[in-house]
This record gives C-alpha cells, sequence and structure tokens, in this order.
C-alpha cells in the first residue's frame, strides 16, 4: 500500500509541469464548481424556507384589500346611525309629543346597528379589530392620524376627538385612526377656569 | 460578504429591493408597506419620524414636517427651483453655510405648546441640511432591511434623476454616508429601470423612459453601448405630476355637487378629505374599469337633512379632465427626443428602439395609448411602475457583488415541450419558461387491449393538438407484454440539460425495456421563430380549445364503448336481451359518430350510452333483489 502511495506521488512529481498546471486548474475549476452547486442548493433551500413564511404572510393578509372597502361601510353605518341619532334630538314641529322618538325609529335604529354589528363581527373573525382611541390618549402617529387641531379641555398634544375609527388587520395597521389634536382649552375658558 | 441594497429615494415616495437567488426582491419597511413616503418630521414631543409615521402628523405639525427634501438636496439657497419651491413648502428653507440650503425643523421656537411642556431636548433646536434628511429617511430603510432580513446592511447602490448635477449626485451620496452606507453607486434613475427590463444587454439601443409619478414628470433618452448606458438627454416638469391628476377630479366632483346640490363640500375639511380618497381610488379603478361609481353617504347636511354624494364617474371623463396634462406630457417628451443638442437627444421617434413607463401614473390607460402612438411601439410596463426604479438598483447591486455572473444565467425553455397521447393531442410535460437544466417525469399506458409497442412523439409549441406543433423527434418503444389497455406502465422522461439538450426516455415499467432519442436543438430556435409560434398559439386559442374538447370527447367516448362492451360480455345471461340489445345499439350509433361527427353529436351519443349502461346494472341489482332477498346481511341464512 505504501508503495502504491509512494509510487503515486513519485508519478505526479514526474509529470511535465504543463500537465500539473492542468491538474491545478481543473482541482481549483472543481472547487469553484462545488462551491457554487452548494451555494445554489443552498439558496434553494433558504428560497424555500422564506417562500413558505411569505406564502403564509400572504394567507394572513389575502383579504387586506377586500376588508379595507368594508371598513368604508363601517364607517358609513356609523354615520347613518349618528345621523339618526341626530335627527331624534330635533324637535319635529306641529307634532305632539315633539322631540320624542317613535317606537318606528327606534326599531329602525336598532336594526341598523344590529347589521352594523354583524358585519364587524363578521370581520372581526377574520383579524380585523378596531383601534382603541379616546379623548385624551397621548397622539400616537404609528396608530393615529391628525386631520385638525383645535382648542378642548383635553391636554395640548392629545387626542380631542375620533373622527374616523382605525383598524388593523392582525399586527398590521390598515387604517390609522383619524383623530382631532387638542391645542388645549381657548383663552376664554382658560381665563375663566383661572378666576 | 453583506447584500448591498437598491435604494430609490424618490421626492415623494422611496423604495428599497435586494437580490435573492438571483432575482430582485422589493423589501417592505417595518409597517408593512412595499414604498416609505420620504417624509421626516420632529414631533411635538421632540420625538424625530420618518416615513408614514411622519406623514400621519403632517398636517398638524406642517412647520416642522419636511417633505420633497429632494427638491433642495445639493442646491444652492439662490438657485431659481429653491427660491420658488421656498414660497409653498410649510417648513422653513434657511441659507446655509457656503450659500447652501439649510431646513428648520423641531425648533421649539416655532411650537409654543414644547415650550410650554418644557421640551427644549438638545438637539431638537436646529437646522439640517438636506443631505442630513435624506439620511433619515435612508437610515429607516436601511434598519428596516436589517430587521427584514435578519442580517447587517453596509452598502448600498442609490438612485438621482438623470438630470442631477455633480453636487446634487455627491450630496446623495453624502446623505448615505450619514445614514452609515457605503455608498458603492449613485445610479440614474432611467438607467435602473432599463436595468430591471435587461435592457443593458442590448447594444446600440436607444431608450427612452418616461416617468410620470406623484409630484415630478421626468423624460430620459439614453443609449446602450459597450455595456454603457449614456445619458442623451433629459427634460420633463418638476412640478407635474398623479397629484395634479387628483386635484382635477377633485375640483370637477366639488363643483358638480355644488350644482346638484347647492352645496359646498370644499369648505368641510372632513367631507374634502373622504372626497379625496374617493377621488384617489376612482383613478385607479377607472385604469381597470371604464366606469366607477363615487359613492359618499351622509357626505353634509344642511337644514333639510343629511345629503350623500352618488356620482358615476367615466374613464372618458377622467381623461377629459386631465387631457391638458397628457398632452403636456407628450409635449416635452417629443421636445426631448427630437431637439438638437443640447436641449434633446436630437433623435427621430423613429429611431427610439425601447420604451418604458415608470412611475403610478403610468397605469393609466390614456398615458398608456399616448405614449405608444408617440413612438409607435409598445412601451415596456410589466415591472411595477411604482417600484421598478428600485428594481433596477438592486440589479445593479447585484452586478456589483457578483450575483449576475454569466455562468449562473440560466436559460430558459422558450416553448412547451410535449408529448402526443391518444386523440392527436399533445400533453404538455414541460411548460414554456421553465428554467434548465430539468427533468419531468410522467406514466402512461396503452389505449388499446394486448398493444405491444407506444410511438413517443415529441413536440414543441403551445398548440394543444399534436398536429399543430413542430415534430422533435419520434420514436418507438417495442416489446410491452401483452395485457388490457390502461395496464401497462410506460414511464416517460423528459430531461432538458443546462446546454439545452433535450433527452427523451421511454421504459415500460414491467419487461424494464426501455428506448431513449437526444434532440440538440430543443431551445436553438431563433426569436422570430419563437414569437410567430406564440403569436399563432394566440390567435387560434378558441379554435384549438374547441378542438381539443372534441378529441378528449372522442377519447371518452372510446373509453365508454370499450366499458360498454365489456359490461355486456361479463353480465352475460344476468341481463335480458331486450338490455344487451339496446345497449348494443347505443354502441354502434356512437361508433357511428365518434370519428366523423361534430362535438355536440359525441356528446349526446355518449350521454345516451351512458345512460343506457346504468340499466345494466340496474337490472343486475332488481334480479339479485328479487331472488336473493333472505341471502341480505341483515337476515343471515341459517344452516
Amino acid at each position: 500500500m505504501d508503495e502504491d502511495k509512494k509510487e503515486g506521488t513519485d508519478a505526479a512529481n514526474d509529470a511535465p509541469p504543463e500537465e500539473i498546471s492542468e491538474i491545478e486548474k481543473c482541482r481549483k475549476e472543481r472547487d469553484e464548481y462545488l462551491a457554487g452547486w452548494q451555494r445554489a442548493r443552498a439558496d434553494f433551500l433558504n428560497y424555500k424556507k422564506e417562500e413558505m413564511q411569505r406564502l403564509a404572510e400572504i394567507a394572513k393578509y389575502q383579504t387586506e384589500d377586500m376588508v379595507k372597502e368594508f371598513i368604508g361601510v363601517l364607517d358609513n353605518f356609523d354615520l347613518a346611525l349618528a345621523a339618526l341619532s341626530e335627527s331624534k334630538k330635533a324637535p319635529t314641529s306641529g307634532e305632539a309629543g315633539a322631540g320624542v322618538p317613535t317606537p318606528k325609529a327606534v326599531g329602525t335604529e336598532k336594526g341598523i346597528y344590529m347589521i352594523r354589528a354583524q358585519m364587524e363581527d363578521a370581520l372581526r373573525k377574520r383579524g380585523l379589530t378596531r383601534i382603541p382611541v379616546g379623548p385624551g390618549d397621548k397622539f400616537d402617529p404609528a396608530l393615529q392620524e391628525a386631520i385638525s387641531e383645535e382648542e378642548s379641555d383635553e391636554p395640548p398634544g392629545t387626542v380631542a376627538e375620533e373622527m374616523k375609527a382605525g383598524y388593523k388587520l392582525f399586527d398590521k395597521v390598515i387604517r390609522p385612526a383619524r383623530v382631532k389634536i387638542s391645542k388645549g382649552p381657548s383663552e376664554n375658558t382658560q381665563n375663566t377656569n383661572n378666576k | 460578504m453583506g447584500k448591498i441594497l437598491g435604494i430609490d429615494l424618490g421626492t415623494t415616495n422611496s423604495a428599497m429591493a435586494v437580490m435573492e437567488g438571483g432575482e430582485p426582491r422589493i423589501l417592505e419597511n417595518a409597517e408593512g408597506n412595499r414604498t416609505t413616503p420620504s417624509v421626516v418630521a420632529v414631533s411635538k414631543t421632540g420625538e424625530r419620524l420618518t416615513g408614514v409615521l411622519a406623514k400621519r402628523q403632517s398636517i398638524t405639525n406642517p412647520k416642522n414636517t419636511v417633505f420633497s427634501v429632494k427638491r433642495l438636496i445639493g442646491r444652492k439657497f439662490s438657485d431659481q427651483e429653491v427660491q420658488r419651491d421656498k414660497n409653498w413648502m410649510p417648513y422653513e428653507i434657511l441659507e446655509g453655510e457656503h450659500g447652501g440650503v439649510q431646513v428648520r425643523m423641531g425648533d421649539p421656537s416655532t411650537d409654543p405648546s414644547a415650550v410650554s411642556l418644557g421640551t427644549n431636548r438638545s438637539g431638537q433646536a436646529r437646522s439640517h441640511t438636506p443631505e442630513e434628511i435624506s439620511a433619515f429617511i435612508l437610515a429607516k430603510l436601511k434598519s428596516d432591511a436589517e430587521a427584514k432580513l435578519g442580517e447587517k446592511i453596509e452598502e448600498a447602490v442609490i438612485t438621482v434623476p438623470a438630470y442631477f448635477d455633480d453636487s446634487q449626485r455627491q450630496a446623495t451620496k453624502n446623505a448615505g454616508e450619514i445614514a452609515g452606507l457605503k455608498v458603492r453607486r449613485i445610479l440614474n434613475e432611467p438607467t435602473a429601470a432599463a436595468l430591471a427590463y435587461g435592457l443593458n444587454k442590448h447594444k446600440n439601443e436607444q431608450i427612452v423612459v418616461y416617468d410620470f409619478g406623484g409630484g415630478t414628470f421626468d423624460i430620459s433618452v439614453l443609449e446602450v453601448g459597450d455595456d454603457v448606458v449614456e445619458v442623451k438627454a433629459t427634460g420633463g416638469d418638476t412640478h407635474l405630476g398623479g397629484d395634479d391628476f387628483d386635484k382635477k377630479i377633485i375640483e370637477f366632483l366639488v363643483d358638480e355637487y355644488r350644482k346638484q346640490e347647492g352645496v359646498d363640500i370644499s369648505k368641510d375639511p372632513l367631507a374634502l378629505q373622504r372626497l379625496k380618497e374617493a377621488a384617489e381610488r376612482a383613478k385607479h379603478e377607472l385604469s381597470v374599469a371604464v366606469d366607477t361609481e363615487i359613492n359618499l353617504p351622509y357626505i353634509t347636511s344642511d337644514s333639510t337633512g343629511p345629503k350623500h354624494f352618488l356620482m358615476k364617474m367615466t374613464r372618458a371623463k377622467l381623461e377629459s379632465l386631465v387631457k391638458e396634462y397628457i398632452e403636456h406630457s407628450i409635449e416635452l417628451t417629443r421636445e426631448t427626443v427630437t431637439a438638437p443638442a443640447p436641449k434633446g437627444a436630437g433623435f427621430d421617434l423613429k429611431e427610439i428602439d425601447e420604451v418604458i413607463l415608470v412611475g403610478g401614473q403610468t397605469r393609466m390607460p390614456a398615458i398608456q395609448e399616448a405614449v405608444k402612438n408617440l413612438f409607435g411601439k409598445e412601451p415596456h410596463k410589466g415591472i411595477n411602475p411604482d417600484e421598478v426604479v428600485a428594481v433596477g438598483a438592486a440589479v445593479q447591486a447585484g452586478i456589483l457583488q457578483g450575483d449576475v455572473k454569466d455562468i449562473l444565467l440560466l436559460d430558459v425553455t422558450p416553448l412547451t415541450l410535449a408529448i402526443e397521447t391518444l386523440g392527436g393531442v399533445a400533453t404538455p410535460m414541460i411548460p414554456k419558461n421553465t428554467t434548465v437544466p430539468t427533468s419531468k417525469t410522467q406514466v402512461f399506458s396503452t389505449a388499446a387491449d394486448n398493444q405491444t409497442s407506444v410511438e413517443v412523439h415529441v413536440l414543441q409549441g403551445e398548440r394543444p393538438m399534436a398536429a399543430d406543433n413542430r415534430t422533435l423527434a419520434r420514436f418507438m418503444l417495442e416489446g410491452i407484454p401483452p395485457s388490457p389497455r390502461g395496464v401497462p406502465q410506460v414511464e416517460v422522461v423528459f430531461d432538458i440539460d443546462a446546454n439545452g439538450i433535450l433527452s427523451v426516455t421511454a421504459k415500460d415499467k414491467a419487461s424494464g425495456k426501455s428506448q431513449s432519442v437526444r434532440i440538440e436543438a430543443s431551445t436553438s430556435l431563433s426569436k422570430e421563430e419563437i414569437e410567430k409560434l406564440k403569436k399563432e398559439a394566440a390567435e387560434h386559442a378558441s379554435e384549438d380549445a374547441s378542438r381539443r374538447e372534441l378529441a378528449e370527447t372522442r377519447n371518452q367516448a372510446e373509453q365508454t364503448i370499450y366499458l360498454a362492451e365489456k359490461a355486456v360480455k361479463d353480465a352475460g345471461d344476468k341481463i335480458g336481451e331486450d338490455v344487451r340489445s339496446a345497449v348494443s345499439a347505443k354502441i354502434e350509433a356512437l361508433k357511428k359518430v365518434k370519428d366523423e361527427g361534430g362535438l355536440e353529436e359525441v356528446k349526446s351519443a355518449l350521454a345516451e350510452l351512458s345512460a343506457e349502461i346504468q340499466k345494466i346494472g340496474q337490472t343486475m341489482y332488481n334480479k339479485k333483489d328479487d331472488a336473493g332477498n333472505p341471502e341480505s346481511a341483515d337476515h343471515p341464512k341459517p344452516d
């Protein structure tokens, strides 16, 4: 065995220099190709893993566009309910018992409210949650969008009023809550308070 | 070595991409969006905000919210552009050192509430150079990319408009360095777009890049030489963009509403906000549909009660509203291409080989049509126009980091490779655009009883019927042991190596006999031939589909006849002569029409036979029931 090895080495040493350089070149190429192949293989496996994650992510957020459209419908339900409660307050001229809503109006309002709740519930099952926000909360641009600034009793820089609800789909903010920011109380109010 | 990030640092929005597995990929930011608003702010509580967060507080904090800083970067304070922009930008623009520009942000002296709250923190009350502002955006992109990829990013390719001068380029590079990025290359935006479409490989071509973004319109004429992309001319309008389209739509809607309802909703900020969103949505929808409805219930109210906004808008109406903008952009394009140097590139419009569309507004069909008419050729628009520049920056990054080596550029099969199956149908084995080397195995069987050989007919092309495709090879596999149809298993392997050489092997699994053929020229069609074949396939799509349906129905007829004959034979005397002759009659009827008849004829004969066969089973069960009630499982037969 040892002899064989020795013979082999000798044979390589005896080889003409151009052959050795040829062998060297081949070895270098072999190493390069092997490395390239291993890298490509690893890239592919990694790609597959990432692709699986990405697919899971896509599956999770595939409803985003549709949910966004339905948020618009929820907004309009809110507007309708607000308008209804507003109209209940307004006195109906000439009628006896002005300002008292008829049972019919109360029933209609409740019906609309229930349809809205039904829709919100269906969307909640698909990962939608409403971003909680109230007057006096610290303004957080990660969850809220400021649309105007006005005087209010809340401390300056905090939320004065929520104008439009904000929503998250799982962890992603798909619409920030639209809020009015407080400038603090008006000078008149402040003066009155100070007195 | 880490990845190099490709960054499109835009006036309104920025985007980033990296090369992954040899392909560019857009990276989402921390908020999960593919583009990031190029906005930086210092909030009233002294926090620095970047991107969408900065944008969300801009209305109530306009003096400390900096946007469109790209319009200022690398410019002198005395520049005409700076003087013009200074007048409409809500934040303060000052003269800095050496006549440069500075912007004021987060200065508590401009914000009384911050002073009263005593939040005069260090580093707040100061002016920033546009480089610093851009650096905040770049730093956010860098850290979001690092979080997304889970690795450090230290180098970047950043794009700039082709008309940027040395000072603007240097300033952009400095912004990158401030953000902790080694800027490997400042790349022209139109060049990036050309790279994204792989046009840098085309030699001696003239390329026009028509970039209609949110706030700017840029036109560039490029010439591709030996691996060099030269900018021959640039033009455009730095204050024309998709936002102008939105404004036009809003104006129109407000006007119409005033006419219809007598109410001016432009004074109501909340209504205006809803209208703005609806206008943008309508604009997007009209890129795919010819009309859309703007439906905003309870937009406002007056003494008569709530008022709603409901209006139909057609694509034609939108086009007429923005016609002047589109015409203006086309005029600027013509001028930039044809005017003699230095104003333009001095080319004839016919000399332009490729046209690329960049920027979200180019999704509008009227713009695509106008550009197509100007140059008399279809523009490139396959890559998302909001992302194409970032994609191109990533391609350049890939070239720099050595990802895009020629040796690793793998070929794809230009056309589908298929095998002929029963009824002359071409059954695809390797679909077109599959990256090679690749291999595909499928098991086929025989169509007739005791068939001892099968013919393997290798085809290339997109048509569903074998006869319409090109024959690459044909060979026989003999010596299959005689057996009923459908029983033998013949495994067919299509294998293409990296050089595009196709080997097809057919092997009978029972006998182990195999036969193969090697086809050298499977991918050697010329570009024209490939296009011709694809065009033919598209032209004949509907007639091909019906022919294929006919072939498949005939195959089904054959199969049903076989089953029916077998069923009659198997049933023997268990069925009456009436049933037997009825089935036989239907078999004969189907046999008569199956080869020559039309689709409907074959279908109806087939349906009739199928119905008739069921009677065989029915009769047999009935007989069994009559005779065999005591044998049913519920009533075990007593021994």
